[in-house]
């Protein structure tokens, strides 16, 4: 099953706070009810994603994923601009 | 204001970064490495912690001090989300320690607390740094040797080195031995015995890595060595205890005595020193402030008059009024004195400890049965890997460790 995104932004091996220091400002970018894909590969960004979300004014987490790369893995997100 | 020395000089024009007003360039944060942040908890300077984890990492282990320390928990997303309401619950008139889950979120906070103004420093290695830090200090010391604790704080874990006249012992070693090593070698001894109180349920014990290692025997009792739950036998190698063994370190006599309890096979341990020192390495039998709960076994009906006989019958057989009480944890850090050692005379004790109070066994029950605290799942795995049922590389023993013990009954 795979989530619908109309961009995607690629985090792969930087570290906290960077991966969602980026998002912020990409998604801020994208128009309202448009999805970001986010590929990280910092395993806490899967709980901090999601806590960001809960608080952020303007973000819906759509969907999260854990995949694998070349025997790394990736942590893929998937979030809505709301407003 | 220690830590302001580690900030790069300021340039020559810049004024104290303490009275700084907001229109100069803002310092950068400082670095406070975990030792440094144990000292000033143990200091109990006005200290503010914020804690920039995600709420769940919170929940599950955070720093705690004594009286003048404050936590505020705010994720470092809200920082990124919106600044000034992130910012607004610190207030500017307190040293801030920013902590995180690596570095990098409370060094991004840091830097944006100190360029609003405020006296703010980082904590290097984040949490884990934290967790794993370890603490070193002298108990007693006497012509004869001394007693050394070696802490780590942020799990309430205390074990102890016992150094006399070229020889050692240590009492309840925790996971990673390096530090045992590093002791023994710098007190210019060498290994004779390694001793667990009990198999320990919320700790891997370093004992058998310490015996290999060196080839000191690993004590433990042989009831302990027998899972309770599972009622399988330990495959790792250990020697029994008898009640009342005897084991020369140097000058002084470790003595052996059966405090059953917290576990079936349980000891303590009495040290006597030739000019009277006396200590008792409670293990999780007796703490400063409360006792060992008898249920981590799954027998705690069957456990609990044991218990109840070892308080109130075996413990003032083997104590003298001064003889100092070193038990394997502490639940708060104000059970530690500003020298951040651990430990009370008998007599202290006695008259302040809550499980010593006069009770009948009717009563001692339902005081236990009312003050049991939550069972971590996690405390089965960790008997099962003390004894060799399970094998745990370091990733495991990390999530199995996670959080500080909960040994003692709650308050
Ligand atoms: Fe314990």
């Amino acid at each position: 099953m795979s989530t619908h995104f109309d961009a995607t932004l690629d985090v792969k091996g930087a570290k906290c706070p960077m991966p969602l220091v980026k998002s912020r400002k990409a998604i801020g970018d994208l128009p309202v009810g448009h999805v970001l894909q986010v590929i990280a590969t910092d395993r806490g960004s899967i709980a901090d994603f999601q806590g960001w979300a809960t608080t952020a004014k303007n973000i819906r987490l759509v969907a999260q994923e854990t995949t694998a790369e070349g025997g790394q893995d990736l942590y893929v997100h998937y979030l809505e601009r709301t407003a | 204001m220690t830590d302001l020395s580690l900030m790069p000089a300021p340039a020559a024009t810049a004024a104290p970064a303490a009275v700084a007003p907001l229109t100069t360039a803002p310092a950068a944060p400082a670095v406070v490495t975990a030792a440094e942040l144990y000292a000033k908890l143990l200091a109990d300077a006005p200290l503010l912690i914020v804690d920039v984890r995600n709420p769940a990492e919170f929940a599950r282990m955070r720093i705690e001090g004594r009286e003048a320390l404050d936590v505020l928990n705010i994720p470092y997303y809200a920082f990124i989300e919106d600044e000034d309401d992130a910012a607004a619950p610190i207030p500017t008139d307190r040293e801030v320690v920013v902590v995180c889950a690596k570095e990098g979120s409370s060094e991004y906070v840091a830097e944006l607390l100190a360029a609003r103004g405020m006296a703010v420093s980082y904590l290097a290695g984040g949490f884990p740094a934290w967790g794993n830090h370890v603490d070193v200090r002298d108990v007693a010391a006497g012509a004869w040797g001394k007693v050394i604790q070696i802490a780590r704080p942020a799990r309430g874990d205390l074990s102890f080195v016992v150094v006399s006249d070229g020889a050692a012992a240590v009492i309840d070693p925790l996971r990673h031995t390096a530090v045992y090593h590093d002791t023994i070698a710098a007190e210019g001894a060498s290994l004779a015995v390694v001793l667990d109180t009990h198999v320990h349920a919320d700790h891997i014990s370093g004992g058998p890595a310490l015996a290999a290692a060196t080839g000191a025997p690993y004590h433990v009792h042989a009831y302990d060595a027998i899972h309770p739950i599972d009622m399988l036998p330990a495959t790792i190698p250990y020697t029994s205890l008898d009640d009342g063994q005897t084991f020369p370190i140097g000058a002084v006599t470790v003595t052996a005595h059966w405090f059953p309890g917290h576990t079936l096979g349980q000891f303590n341990f009495r040290l006597d020193a030739p000019d009277g020192t006396s200590a008792l390495f409670t293990g999780d039998g007796i703490f400063l402030r409360s006792f060992g709960r008898p249920d981590l076994g799954g027998k705690g009906e069957a456990w609990t008059p044991l218990l109840y006989e070892s308080l109130t019958e075996r413990l003032p057989a083997i104590v003298h009024p001064h003889t100092l009480i070193l038990p394997a944890h502490f639940s708060a850090l104000d059970e530690a004195g500003a020298d951040g050692v651990f430990s009370a005379p008998y007599a202290a004790v006695a008259a302040t400890n809550d499980a010593l109070r006069h009770r009948d066994l009717a009563e001692f029950t339902a005081y236990v049965l009312g003050h049991l605290p939550v069972f971590p799942p996690e405390y089965v795995q960790i008997k099962r890997v003390n004894i060799g049922l399970l094998e745990a590389g370091e990733q495991l023993a990390d999530e199995l460790e996670l959080g500080k013990n909960i040994c003692a009954l709650s308050a």
